[in-house]
């Protein structure tokens, strides 16, 4: 039992369901239309590239090609992650990316061997699948662990100088903030995890249901694949700062000044 | 015990000190004395190892301070910032957090010589539970003082401590460092408790030399 499928001309039904939003914003002046219509017109060429891509994949599943994808949508999550913090690029982006490759590979492969038990653990449908929903949903925790960590130091420079000045050891100075980071990072994360099924049914489960197979695997499915975005969302965060330390501090354990954008 | 040699430290492509040096010895009491923007903070930041790039050499007994040395150099002096960062939470657990620290670990926490310094700086004892934020100025630049007391260091550097209080705190703050003649206390101040003291050396950062 697949799906049921919408034509074109459904799809193209479904869209009308924008002219509430164009009117309201029409109408009370909130303009959003620009916005409204440059996202969906980006989403929706985007998707039809991936199903493209994805299809040829799927088909190919090839394992070099497979672990080149994920390798690529890790780069793409990385440069956001990056971007949003305010840092230069060149200064993080190799740490970074070791940590976020571990990570994400580090964790699906445990889910395909282990858990899973695929005979063929570098299957597109899964690799790739599996990765990306780890890494769409550990985005915004690692954007904020990582942003958190590096800026709260900077803005509590006096502070931190302080501490040093009391001979707290490099560790000892940078902990509160690690642990800082890493609470604020996994609020949201914790906070959908405590309402999931009651407010949210999430994608997840939404696409196995909808692709015929039983609730109780859908539901499976769901808690491992929560249990992988929390571990690889805490792995990730920890490990990139870790990783860039010796990068954005001196040896004098002082943030330097030209990591920043 | 910390001289200053050959200095010249640039900061966002400004000159802020040049060619300077300074010998102090143990037991010292100076006073560092010039209008802002003449790198007086500056001075206490190259000595604590708070600025990574410059040229010259800061030894503190003798020891060349570099990203190595500066870890222990820093449990040998007692800073306190000009202003004051006290953070958040209950003043007890500010003055507590510098214990926490194992170079710092002590098997008891001081609370006796904890008691008889608010005394002295006549603070009463209710004040370690009030939050930081409801603390005036002078209190906290006591409580800051007291705490940098207790970690039981012999080398002081203090930036404009003594700012918010009134005269009869200035002089009994200044009395009780000044009467520690082992204490090397280094200040920058513009109260004329510490620069007029008989005993306070005071050197003119600007002109690069000592006041007679």
């Amino acid at each position: 039992m697949a799906a049921v499928d919408i034509s074109i001309f459904s799809l193209i039904i479904a869209i009308l369901l924008f002219s509430i939003p164009i009117v309201l914003s029409r109408v009370y002046r909130i303009g959003l239309i620009k916005s409204l219509l440059y996202s969906a017109i980006r989403m929706s060429i985007q998707l039809v590239l991936i199903g493209f891509f994805l299809k040829y994949l799927f088909v190919w599943n090839n394992t070099i090609l497979n672990i080149a994808w994920l390798g690529l949508m890790i780069l793409v999550a990385v440069f956001s992650v990056i971007r949003s913090s305010s840092m230069k690029t060149n200064k993080v982006l190799i740490p970074a990316y070791i940590s976020f490759s571990l990570a994400t590979f580090g964790i699906v492969l445990f889910l395909n061997i282990v858990v899973i038990r695929l005979d063929y653990v570098f299957d597109a449908r899964y690799l790739i699948v599996l990765g990306g929903m780890l890494l769409g949903n550990s985005l915004r925790g690692n954007i904020i662990g990582i942003t958190a960590f590096y800026t709260n130091i900077k803005k509590d420079r006096k502070k931190f100088l302080y501490t040093l000045s009391l001979g707290a050891s490099f560790n000892e100075a940078i902990f509160p903030y690690l642990r800082e980071s890493i609470q604020l990072a996994l609020k949201p994360t914790f906070a959908s995890m405590a309402t999931m099924g009651i407010v949210a049914l999430p994608g997840m489960m939404t696409g196995v249901i909808l692709g015929g197979t039983s609730l109780e695997l859908a539901i499976k499915y769901q808690i491992m694949i929560m249990i992988g975005i929390v571990t690889s969302t805490i792995t990730s965060i920890l490990l990139t700062i870790l990783m860039t330390l010796p990068v954005c501090f001196s040896k004098y354990g002082t943030l330097n000044q030209d990591i920043f954008v | 015990m910390i001289s200053f040699k050959q200095i010249d430290l640039v900061y966002n492509d400004k000159k802020i000190i040049e060619q300077l040096s300074l010998d102090i010895n143990k037991g010292d009491k100076i006073a560092i004395l010039g209008k802002s923007g003449v790198g007086k903070s500056s001075l206490f930041y190259l000595l604590l190892g708070f600025v990574a790039s410059y040229n010259g050499e800061v030894y503190f007994n003798n020891i060349l301070i570099d990203g190595k040395t500066v870890w222990d150099v820093r449990k040998q002096i007692a800073f306190i910032d000009q202003d004051v960062s006290l953070g958040q939470g209950k003043a007890i657990d500010w003055i507590k957090l510098a214990f926490d620290f194992k170079c710092n670990f002590l098997q008891y926490f001081p609370e006796k010589e904890m008691d008889d310094l608010l005394e002295y700086f006549e603070l009463s004892k209710d004040t370690l539970d009030k939050n930081i934020e409801e603390l005036s100025g002078g209190e906290r630049q006591r409580l800051a003082i007291i705490t940098a007391i207790l970690l039981n260091r012999k080398v002081f550097l203090f930036d404009e401590i003594t700012s918010a209080l009134d005269k009869h705190l200035k002089q009994k703050t200044v009395d009780f460092f000044i009467k520690h003649k082992e204490w090397t206390v280094i200040v920058i101040s513009h109260d004329s408790v510490w620069l007029n003291h008989p005993k306070v050396k005071v050197f003119d950062l600007k002109e690069k030399k000592w006041r007679q």
